[in-house]
């Protein structure tokens, strides 16, 4: 698979801590980086069907701000001396950015946000902050830095979605509840514990799950911490407790 | 009812809600059922070391509607809100996560408009003295629903006596636990109308305070920190010591002595080696007017062998909400008198809420034969 962006990697001296656990941090770039060249075609996708100039600028603003995001993980591959490739067609991404596409190819807007602002984002703040923690040198500083500005993100598209459920709760409930079923359930595949339907086409190698224990991670730990900030953007826009406790409840482990 | 996204359904928004209860799970098994009754008979149920992975990482929130009528009529509405708190996170070392879940809870139930909060097992715990640590309150008012756990644990005392015809005059009471806002509680309302009372707790101080409080009423009282100093001496044993998990052992306790396992979690542990000793689990309710769960719940959140039992700190909350009476029934520690347990019970009883029938981890210790009158018909019905 050809990658969006051609990583020229001249492997450099790296320390003898991070040299053990390259192939790791490699694989996790790999993956932070597939989501964030997604996130850059779902925002350029965005900025066709916006009417507003305005939104139109803000869509594409974003869309550069993703693949700056996606370039700043390429850079700290080369800093430990390993080559960050993307497969954004790898079958979960892919299924993410079709899920995204069918909410374009109906002009909606509204759906557009809840997908790439609530539900991916959500995964991409709460996964970047748990590898900020620990993640060492410029590598945490990165993945840390970048969640706070994906957190900004929703912040912007939180008042938006707001006031959109202010208008009519029950049909913007059923939308999220809709496109939640659509992509929550990718999602929570993509999470679990351990890749039950083979290889994701992300990792280089075999699946880097079981190897997550060896940089202070866990499979278990990134799929609560998505799960947490899902449900806590959920309540902060106002969704009942009970209704989205379920939702989550019922996805696949 | 009106029916949300997904299938759940949720009484409409604009109904006025009376109360909220805040509880938490008491085992990974309870837990699981909840996740289970969550996720639909036709979902694999997650398996558990799933469950473990996933529930810590839940932040606290409303899992059902709860509906209670009274006997004369009325009905309340109210939440259950999960404190999500794991169920081998209760020790001290999780004490502040655990009051940051509390309180998340609390905001829940405020932000949902409840006019009284009842605190459920370790919720009271963790908040009792440190009310100030809650979110402000508006126009919601708190309960640790304490006062009527103590009026169903001294109820379950005498009823289990009557069973074993014992004369609880004759008795030697130890309390297990008995500095704690329910052992003291339990206390004040036991020592007249028994022989002797023996009090074991972890602080010397508090120990001191309550027994010469008691011994100022002309009771003869003895304290220990060491349980085993006591546990052959008693009688009659009620454990309501904060433990995170069920880990009591009374030692060489009398053979037939009667045992109230009051703890949430329970107190006993399950090795603990006492084959004559008469045990029920007290502080339960049986509510007689009707319980609604939505979605259902019944048989889960509460998981008693007999139908629409709950915990006493709960019921208080729902009592009081029943009665019109929002205001902080019991709050911090040690302030539980026997006429306030009078009032409660008195307020209970009059909506149909009576002592459960008696019970263990064996199931029954007695039948509904022993319900009060007319309750048997009623609960069919």
């Amino acid at each position: 698979m050809e990658p969006m962006i051609s990583v020229n990697s001249s492997p450099m001296e790296c320390s003898s801590s991070l040299s053990t656990t390259a192939p790791i941090w490699q694989d996790i770039l790999a993956q932070a980086m597939t989501g964030e060249l997604l996130a850059a075609m779902n925002y350029a996708s965005l900025s066709e069907i916006c009417d507003d100039p305005a939104e139109v600028a803000d869509a594409l603003e974003h869309a550069q701000g993703e693949r700056g995001h996606g370039a700043a993980f390429a850079a700290e591959g080369r800093k430990i001396g390993v080559d960050v490739t993307n497969n954004v067609d790898a079958k979960h991404w892919k299924r993410l950015r079709e899920a995204f596409l069918r909410c374009i190819a109906e002009r909606d807007f509204i759906a557009c946000l809840i997908v790439q602002e609530i539900m991916l984002e959500s995964f991409a703040v709460a996964s970047y902050s748990r590898v900020g923690k620990v993640a060492p040198g410029s590598l945490g500083k990165t993945f840390a830095r970048i969640a706070a500005e994906e957190e900004d993100h929703v912040d912007h598209a939180m008042s938006i979605l707001r006031a959109e459920r202010a208008h009519d709760a029950q049909s913007f409930d059923d939308k999220v509840y809709r496109l939640h079923l659509d992509v929550m359930t990718t999602l929570a595949q993509m999470l679990a514990k351990e890749c039950k339907d083979g290889h994701c086409e992300v990792c280089h190698h075999t699946c880097v799950k079981p190897s997550l224990f060896d940089v202070s991670l866990s499979a278990a730990e990134l799929r609560g911490a998505s799960l947490q900030q899902y449900l806590k953007t959920l309540d902060m826009l106002g969704l009942p407790g009970e209704v989205t406790l379920a939702w989550v409840t019922q996805l696949p482990v | 009812m009106g029916h949300t996204a997904a299938g759940v359904a949720s009484p409409g928004q604009s109904a006025a809600l009376d109360f909220a209860l805040i509880g938490h799970q008491e085992s990974w098994r309870a837990a699981a059922d909840v996740i289970a009754v969550l996720r639909g008979p036709e979902r694999t149920p997650i398996p558990d070391d799933e469950i473990k992975d996933i529930l810590p990482w839940i932040p606290p929130r409303t899992v059902c509607h709860v509906e209670i009528g009274s006997m004369i009529g009325t009905k309340a509405r109210g939440l259950y809100i999960d404190s999500f708190i794991p169920p081998d996170r209760l020790e001290p070392a999780y004490v502040h996560e655990n009051i940051a879940r509390v309180r998340k809870a609390a905001a829940c139930a405020i932000n949902a408009g409840a006019k009284i909060i009842s605190l459920g097992g370790f919720s009271s715990i963790l908040i009792e003295g440190n009310f100030d640590q809650l979110p402000e309150k508006h126009d919601t008012v708190f309960t640790t629903g304490n006062t009527l756990t103590v009026a169903f644990i001294v109820q379950g005392i005498v009823r289990m006596c009557a069973l074993e015809g014992r004369d609880l005059e004759k008795s030697t009471l130890l309390i297990v636990g008995a500095t704690g806002d329910v052992g003291s509680g339990c206390a004040r309302c036991l020592a007249p109308i028994v022989k002797r009372v023996l009090l074991t707790a972890r602080n010397v101080d508090r120990l001191r305070r309550l027994a010469t409080e008691l011994e100022s009423d002309g009771v003869e009282v003895e304290t220990a920190t060491d349980l085993q100093k006591f546990s052959a001496e008693a009688d009659v044993v009620i454990c309501a010591a904060s433990l995170a998990s069920p880990s009591l052992l009374l030692g060489r306790i009398t053979s037939d002595a009667i045992v109230c396992d009051a703890g949430y979690p329970k107190n006993l542990s399950p090795s603990a080696d006492m084959p004559d000793a008469k045990v029920f689990f007290g502080g339960l309710g049986q509510v007689t007017g009707g319980m609604r769960f939505t979605p259902d719940f019944h048989g889960v959140l509460n998981r008693h062998p007999f139908p629409d039992v709950v915990h006493g700190c709960l019921l208080e909350g729902m009592a009081l909400a029943l009665e019109r009476r929002f205001e902080p029934f019991s709050q911090g520690r040690g302030f539980i008198t026997l006429e306030r347990v009078q009032e409660i019970e008195t307020i209970a009883a009059r909506h149909g809420i009576y002592l459960a029938p008696l019970y263990n981890a064996n199931g029954p210790v007695e039948d509904a034969l022993h319900l009060p009158d007319g309750m048997v018909e009623r609960m069919s019905a």
